[in-house]
């Protein structure tokens, strides 16, 4: 794997990074709406596509955003995805937010940000991609 | 969680487990040196670790029938345990504290979160 800068991302390529996971979070969507169709269906086959195109859009911009700024920073924004899945649950799905899934959300997002800054500070060579 | 969801959770986490797996395989893959480009992408182990790739796609979207939405990057979250455990078994990486807690955490979230579900 190339080192990736260790600069200071700018605004710009946090701004490109969040939309990135904004995107990547769709793919939940179309995995969802593929779930709602009988098992390869036209219906099924059809978001279950969009979603590998989604995974496909997500792979490329990625290799793109970690050239630009530290692994760390990258992986440790994507914990943002816990968020996405909520408001597009709650959005699209209608699905119910209490206050022990707003919690435990929390707490895996601070979970998982603390992981990637535990990742960055080890050994060379030990960091890994958990998706 | 009520009895019908639980099944699905189960699919929902065995996927995170097959996609880490394939991930470990790629990773085995980065680590050996091929002859031509063409054997870097077409051999056994990167194949095989697409197949796992794609399956573990299906799990996740068929644990979507019962699973919500707003839980899926949550059940994701359980890979950083299967990475870290393969990292040191797999890759004899050095297990470090803070890791351990972050898993800790990670792991406390996903309990408090299906409390809630």
């Amino acid at each position: 794997m190339a080192s990736p800068s260790q600069n200071k991302p700018s605004a710009g390529v946090m701004v490109l990074l969040h939309a990135l996971l904004m995107v990547f979070s769709l793919s939940g969507i179309t995995s969802k709406l593929a779930a709602q169709h009988p098992f390869l269906s036209w219906g099924f086959i059809f978001y279950y596509g969009l979603m590998v195109v989604i995974l496909g859009v997500y792979a490329i911009g990625w290799q793109q955003v970690i050239k630009r700024m530290p692994l760390t920073t990258a992986y440790a924004n994507r914990a943002v995805t816990v968020v996405w899945g909520i408001v597009w649950g709650a959005l699209i799905f209608h699905e119910h937010i209490s206050w022990q899934k707003v919690l435990g959300a929390a707490i895996v997002l601070v979970g998982v940000a603390l992981y990637a800054i535990a990742d960055h500070s080890a050994p060379e060579g030990t960091q890994e991609d958990p998706s | 969680m009520s009895k019908t969801m639980l099944p699905y959770v189960l699919l929902a986490l065995g996927g995170v487990l097959i996609s880490s797996i394939s991930q470990v395989m790629l990773k085995k893959s980065a680590g050996k040196q091929y002859e031509s480009l063409l054997a870097e992408y077409l051999n056994p182990l990167v194949f095989f670790a697409y197949v796992l790739f794609v399956a573990a796609t299906l799990a996740s979207t068929i644990a979507y029938k019962e699973v919500p939405l707003s839980m899926g990057p949550i059940l994701d979250a359980t890979g950083y345990i299967y990475v870290t455990l393969f990292g040191v078994t797999i890759f004899h990486e050095r297990l470090d504290r803070r890791k351990l807690l972050a898993l800790c955490i990670i792991i406390l979230g996903i309990v408090v979160y299906a409390f809630g579900v």
